[in-house]
């Protein structure tokens, strides 16, 4: 065996590598990328509290210590709406994803079988449902607490029957329709696809043409910036619609998610695509080489699609990174495109797409300004 | 400058001489010390001057990339800049192609100020740049059909594809073309608007032999066609070959400048002409006696040290008055590369260094 040669090859490839600023930067930055960013989102440093609506229709001694229970769990933020209220409206207008409301004749039921046990005859088979109402697109959230609130009515349950389950529980949706993670995930991909397509068409734009001498051709022929720029818009725009049609056909056909097409849509398809292509036209302006220019898109898209709740609610994310995303473009473009072609709330539509149109004006004309051909 | 061959009215003597069109200058015979003027005609009109650079210079924080050049290229010829890497040939086309900012000087384009007037021009001229790469994923046909839709004024892309030989590969992507071909579409785009100005940023660069000398025919035939071709090359022999006018360029100065005649006549060593198997044994004396610095080498030729052209029908009209007869005539003139050599100091290397 040839040892000198094997390290000899592997001094060439060190070499190689360090000499290649894009290839150390995925190797050394991209595993810290990740820890940061996943570690912040899922670390429990500052204990996350979970919201949880809770209505007492009962108002009984038996209910009060059953909220006064869930008070006493840590990580549990109990909030209690008055039973006047509407569950369902609450749940839309506060963003919350789960409200437990406590049946009228919860302390009855408890008398009725604590009477069946002076009457060895009787058998008590009643059961009384607490009422747990859901927001489908946070099965996160909802997974957990599901899992506390089921665990304190086993205990209720143990505590007064030793292990008859006189207490239940039902589930309904906070919306009409059902929603599951799907409708959630799906507008998140087309706005990171549409980023991710727009952003690097950019870079290559400015980078691999200028190297291959086509922008210094295209600066001596009778063709403006601004003929040259709509064209590739208009490219831009066929990659987006394209790859956005694509991904709502497999949505219906696989698992079939009910998907609005209205003018928001098609709005929000338009200005994503001139929102990142100004990103895209930003990063080739200041970083010609297009090995470096790649390294730049990735440091841009990679943070911001798991930042910016293209994956999962933010509210799972810790405070200050929810902060973080609300100066990031693509989170309103994710939910911009959630509340149009899913859950069809025409004033978040409105507020979200009304960002969108403002951060792709900004950026779109701040690139083509920055654009330049010359070489000085 | 100008050459110019005539007849002594006297003897007959037949002599080359230099000057500038429009000059008249003063020629002794060397054989009958006969004294006369030759008139050189006023050939040269602006009209006739398709770029003409004034005082160019390029200077980035302390390098001065291009140093106060000036230089005319006339309409129809084929100029090359001739030069190592690093000369400023292509920062200097850059700036004549309005891509760089001169740091001072003027650059006319067709009589036509391209600090202000550069849009009225691009019409009239076609760049290909160093290096170039077409879109990998359209035809040939479909890239020239695809520069050719920028312009108002279209060549026949037809009559384009046979003229540079690419019928066989006009339905081929250009990602499959091999680099002397590559080059040759190269060329072909910069026909889509039949220009009037061809700018070539080292079309040959990176090409083997074969696939150089094809690139040349390509762009001998652009001056055919009545094109003026603005070539930049760090190759010798594609200067040689294919210009009509020569600027040699180093540390951003022209150093030298002219016909290829006009070089080797100022800048390089005498020529050797040879006379191999002369009929007469006294034929280097009888040279000798005519003034030409003459004499026989260890085979038997005879070898005359000459300025390239000037005398050598003079040579060849001794021979035939003395009845001298010979087997053949060789002629070893200098070139480029030694005149570059000569000039600099330094040796231009095939890779440009």
């Amino acid at each position: 065996m040839n040892l000198i040669f094997v390290f000899h090859d592997l001094l060439a490839n060190i070499k190689g590598w360090l000499r290649s600023p894009g290839t150390v930067f995925w190797t050394i930055l991209f595993p810290i990328l990740l820890i940061l960013i996943f570690g912040a989102i899922f670390s429990t440093g500052d204990e996350i509290e979970l919201d949880l609506v809770v209505q007492d229709h009962d108002e009984s001694l038996i209910s009060k210590e059953f909220v006064g229970t869930l008070k006493n769990i840590s990580g549990l933020n109990v909030i209690v709406l008055d039973k006047e209220k509407d569950p369902r409206e609450y749940m839309q207008d506060e963003d919350k994803s789960a409200l437990l409301a406590i049946p009228k004749g919860l302390n009855t039921t408890l008398i009725e079988y604590i009477e069946t046990q002076f009457t060895p005859t009787e058998q008590f088979d009643d059961t009384i449902n607490f009422i747990l109402y859901v927001n489908p697109s946070d099965q996160t959230t909802i997974s957990i607490l599901r899992s506390i609130i089921n665990s304190v009515i086993y205990k209720f349950n143990m505590n007064i029957t030793g292990g008859q389950s006189i207490f239940g529980i039902n589930e309904e949706s906070s919306i009409t329709e059902d929603f599951g993670y799907i409708d959630f995930f799906l507008p998140g991909i087309i706005g990171f696809t549409i980023m991710t397509s727009c952003i690097y068409g950019s870079i290559e734009r400015n980078t691999k043409f200028r190297k291959d001498g086509i922008l210094r051709k295209l600066l001596t022929m009778p063709i403006t910036r601004s003929e040259w720029i709509l064209s590739k818009m208009l490219f831009m725009l066929f990659l987006s619609f394209i790859s956005t049609s694509v991904i709502l056909i497999f949505g219906i056909l696989v698992w079939q998610i009910s998907i609005k097409i209205n003018l928001f849509v098609i709005l929000l398809i338009i200005a994503t695509s001139f929102l990142f292509s100004g990103i895209g036209m930003i990063i080739g302006r200041f970083v010609k080489e297009q090995e470096t220019a790649d390294m730049a898109g990735g440091a841009i898209t990679f943070p911001m699609m798991f930042l910016a709740g293209t994956f999962f609610p933010l509210d799972q994310m810790p405070d200050f990174l929810q902060s973080i995303a609300q100066v990031l473009p693509l989170y309103y473009v994710n939910e911009g495109m959630r509340n149009a072609m899913i859950y069809g709330d025409f004033d978040k539509t409105l507020y979200f797409t009304g960002f969108v149109l403002v951060f792709s004006a900004i950026f779109f004309i701040i690139g083509v300004f920055l654009t330049k051909w010359d070489e000085d | 400058m100008v050459d110019k061959t005539v007849r002594c009215p006297n003897c007959g003597r037949i002599m080359t001489c230099f000057g500038n069109p429009g000059e008249v200058i003063k020629i002794t015979c060397s054989s009958c010390y006969l004294e006369g003027k030759v008139t050189f005609k006023k050939t040269f009109q602006s009209k006739n001057i398709a770029i003409e650079v004034t005082n160019l210079k390029k200077k980035y924080d302390n390098l001065v990339a291009v140093n106060n050049i000036s230089f005319k290229i006339k309409k129809g010829e084929i100029f090359a800049f001739l030069g190592p890497n690093g000369a400023g040939k292509t920062t200097t086309v850059e700036m004549i192609e309005s891509i760089r900012q001169p740091t001072a000087g003027n650059i006319w384009i067709d009589g036509k100020d391209i600090k202000t007037s550069f849009n009225d021009v691009k019409e009239k001229i076609s760049i290909l740049p160093q290096e170039f790469h077409s879109f990998e994923k359209l035809t040939v046909k479909e890239t020239l059909v695809y520069f050719s839709k920028i312009y108002k004024k279209k060549a026949d892309i037809n009559n384009i594809i046979n003229a540079m030989d690419l019928k066989d590969e006009e339905k081929k992507y250009y990602k499959d073309l091999s680099g002397g071909l590559k080059q040759r579409v190269g060329v072909a785009i910069s026909l889509v608007n039949d220009p009037d100005i061809v700018f070539l940023d080292e079309p040959t660069t990176g090409l083997d032999p074969k696939s150089r000398r094809e690139v040349w025919e390509v762009i001998a035939s652009l001056r055919d066609r009545g094109k003026t071709v603005f070539l930049t090359t760090h190759y010798m022999e594609e200067a040689e070959y294919l210009a009509d006018h020569i600027a040699i360029i180093h540390k951003g100065k022209i150093i030298a400048e002219g016909t290829l005649d006009e070089l080797i006549y100022k800048y390089g060593d005498e020529s050797i002409l040879r006379i191999q198997k002369s009929s007469s044994k006294k034929t280097a004396n009888i040279l000798k006696e005519n003034g030409f610095n003459a004499y026989t080498e260890g085979n038997g030729d005879i070898a005359v040290k000459i300025k390239y052209k000037e005398r050598i029908l003079e040579i060849l009209s001794i021979l035939k008055h003395e009845c001298i007869e010979y087997e053949n005539i060789d002629i070893r003139r200098s070139n480029l590369e030694e005149i570059f050599l000569k000039i600099t100091g330094s040796k231009l290397l095939e890779n440009g260094e």
